[in-house]
């Protein structure tokens, strides 16, 4: 012991202090996590897309170009097309004549804004069915299950398609969509997870100790499911992104002018031949985005798998 | 067993049953059988004595643990709890009754949440039932560390942090936490090194002695049974097959198959290993959902007679044992008999015809 301490022997004071503390499951996939370089670059690009989308307004104050303004004069060529990158539209322009920098950074808001509120809807709804299915059983879950079986079997854009052209599209509706045909593969990871814990020692301990049920599921069941969730969680803001960018690029998700990166990309489709800056500047927005997310996602996972976990003790 | 007349049993089973529907596969599952978990068990345990509980894996012991102290609804007979009937009592009305009855389990890992600092485990106890806050309660944990031999100053550590032993420990005192009068011990050292066993029984019976506690022990070990117990009780498929003081099992068994659970104990002296009789019993331990007719013992016992097939052996004392020696078996073993050549009087085409007969 002491010799495995010579090599750092400054920090054995406070290394036993720590000891003494015990580090809890989450520190401890927290600090793996940190030692995963590309996650933590990919959490990098995350910040970045963050601030980036947060201080959208100051790329406008900045070119001095609003994200729905139309540079008809200067923002068009005499033959009315996008303008190329320049000094003054340093992502060029659109076919109104708008900065195309601009309006991606604003795309980053809807893009950012929609995956996390979709996405935080998703966990809510999916943690609490799932739970109160896997918990209570019996009845509830025969019928809870079926539920799930049932939206899982609808196939997503077409349900998706036809609910929006009947509501209306907004963006409320597109986050209210997205969550209602995405909660139940959450509600199933959650609900296979607590079947298996609630079957767990401890939570037969706390019963014995007169535990409720509630408690138990709050304080037994409830933080040992947590890990499986964060990490679907971390992988499902970049399906959301994705998916709110096609009704987008469908027309079904926020309405023009309002800048978002599926809808520029939808409107560029047919300039992509002469003004490539005009398609390629929000589809790589939407490809980095995504990618930072999988990539993180996937770090996520492997911090809480223990599998990796003793391979790197080992 | 000191101390016991007076106040008659601390925890008493009549015709203890909990059998579990088994579903067959479908949406619309109906219940098809029924898995005998426990059928019929009738034990007492007295203040302050250790009550052992030996079978194999799966004969129902651990069941019979989780009905006894209701973790389980039982399907049928009835549990007392000092004189008080608890067979029906709802979840909200056992609560007060958790302080006095305990379980220690068998798995140091799986019985404490991973995610919890031990002190909040073994603190549970407390704020469950709304007792000390804050600094009283940590004071109180670190007592309990203490009381089983952990380092106070790990009150705030994870159970990931501790070794199987340690962690056992953990255990024991989340299930003091409480002054419990009886504790439930679930093959509390079986999932242990040998070395460790024996500490671990040390602190039970330390503990037992310090606080006056009552044991119901379960283990499929039955030297570590006879180690702590005052009487044993041998439980084969569901049923409690004999029940007697300590000594008494050893030294004068009556029961076939307690015959050959003790047969296969090593000896204290290898020197003699060759001359003892090993009883080596035939087959597997029948399905619980389709228990064998008569005794249940019968088609693996070597004394089978054509009645083991069709007569139920009741719990009572046989040929002129004391009371508290109780043998459900028509053929009790006699002092001196040597069971390793006996064979079964039945035929096996008779066994087989009977067995299927009970499954239609």
């Amino acid at each position: 012991m002491t010799q495995v301490h010579a090599t750092g022997g400054e920090v054995q004071t406070t290394e036993q202090v720590r000891r003494i503390e015990g580090r809890s499951p989450w520190v401890l996939a927290w600090e793996r996590l940190r030692r995963d370089r590309l996650a933590m670059f990919s959490l990098g690009v995350i910040i970045l897309i963050v601030l980036v989308a947060l201080f959208a307004p100051v790329f406008a104050a900045i070119t001095g170009h609003g994200p729905n303004e139309q540079y008809r004069d200067i923002g068009l060529t005499p033959q009315g097309l996008p303008v190329a990158p320049n000094s003054t539209f340093w992502f060029g322009t659109d076919d109104l004549g708008r900065d195309v920098l601009v309006r991606v950074a604003y795309g980053a808001r809807v893009s950012l804004g929609v995956g996390v509120l979709a996405t935080l809807l998703t966990v809510v709804i999916g943690v609490v069915v799932g739970l109160t299915a896997g918990f209570i059983g019996g009845v509830t879950d025969t019928v809870l299950a079926r539920f799930i079986d049932v939206v899982l079997s609808f196939p997503f854009l077409l349900a998706a398609i036809a609910l929006v052209s009947i509501i209306g599209p907004s963006l409320t509706v597109t986050i209210f969509v997205i969550g209602f045909f995405s909660w139940a593969s959450m509600a199933r990871i959650v609900r296979g997870q607590v079947l298996s814990v609630k079957e767990r020692e401890y939570v037969e301990a706390a019963r014995s100790l007169g535990a409720g049920n509630g408690r138990i599921m709050l304080i037994d069941v409830f933080p040992n499911v947590l890990a499986p969730v964060i990490v679907y969680t971390t992988l499902l803001i970049p399906v959301v992104i994705v998916i709110q960018a096609t009704l987008s690029f469908l027309g079904l998700g926020l309405q023009p002018p309002t800048p978002d990166w599926g809808g520029m990309i939808d409107e560029s489709r047919n300039y992509y031949q002469t003004a490539w800056w005009f398609m390629f500047f929000p589809g790589i927005a939407l490809v980095i985005t995504t990618l930072a997310f999988n990539l993180f996602g996937d770090g996520v996972r492997d911090a809480f798998d223990p599998r990796v976990e003793r391979l790197m003790r080992g | 067993m000191s101390g016991a007349a007076t106040e008659g049993p601390l925890l008493e089973a009549v015709d203890l049953e909990k059998h579990f529907p088994l579903h067959g596969a479908g949406i619309f599952n109906r219940q098809t059988a029924s898995l005998r978990a426990v059928d019929g068990v009738s034990l007492q345990i007295q203040p302050g004595e250790t009550l052992g509980l030996v079978g194999e894996t799966g004969c129902g012991k651990s069941t019979l643990a989780r009905c006894l102290t209701r973790l389980y609804d039982v399907t049928g007979g009835t549990v007392r709890f000092q004189g008080k009937d608890i067979t029906s009592l709802s979840r909200r009305e056992m609560r007060p009754l958790r302080r006095e009855m305990q379980m220690i389990f068998q798995d140091p890992y799986g019985s404490l949440n991973p995610r919890r600092r031990v002190g909040s485990i073994i603190g549970d106890a407390f704020s469950i039932h709304g007792i000390e806050d804050g600094a009283g309660r940590k004071r109180r944990v670190q007592e309990l560390m203490e009381l089983v031999g952990l380092n106070p100053e790990h009150y705030n550590r994870f159970p990931a942090d501790f070794s199987g032993g340690q962690r056992q420990r953990i255990g024991v005192a989340r299930a003091l936490a409480l002054k419990p009068k009886l504790i439930v011990c679930d093959e509390p050292v079986s999932a242990l090194d040998v070395s460790i066993q024996a500490q671990v029984l040390n602190l039970l019976t330390d503990l037992q002695d310090e606080l006056n506690l009552t044991y119901l022990f379960i283990s499929h070990d039955l030297s570590v049974v006879r180690h702590v117990s005052d009487r044993i009780a041998v439980m084969y498929l569901g049923k409690i097959v004999e029940v007697a003081p300590s000594d008494e099992l050893f030294d004068g068994t009556r029961h076939p198959y307690t015959r050959a659970l003790l047969s296969a104990l090593p000896p204290a002296d290898p020197d003699t290993a060759d001359s003892r009789e090993r009883i080596v019993l035939v087959g597997d331990l029948p399905s619980p959902v389709n228990p064998p007719s008569g005794c249940r013992f019968h088609p693996r016992c070597p004394k089978a007679q054509k009645d083991c097939v069709e007569v139920v052996p009741s719990l009572e004392p046989v040929l002129d044992d004391e009371p508290g020696h109780r043998t459900a078996c028509l053929h009790p073993v006699r002092a001196g008999e040597d069971l390793s050549r006996a064979r079964p009087a039945i035929e096996d085409t008779e066994l087989t015809s009977v067995t299927e007969e009970g499954a239609g």
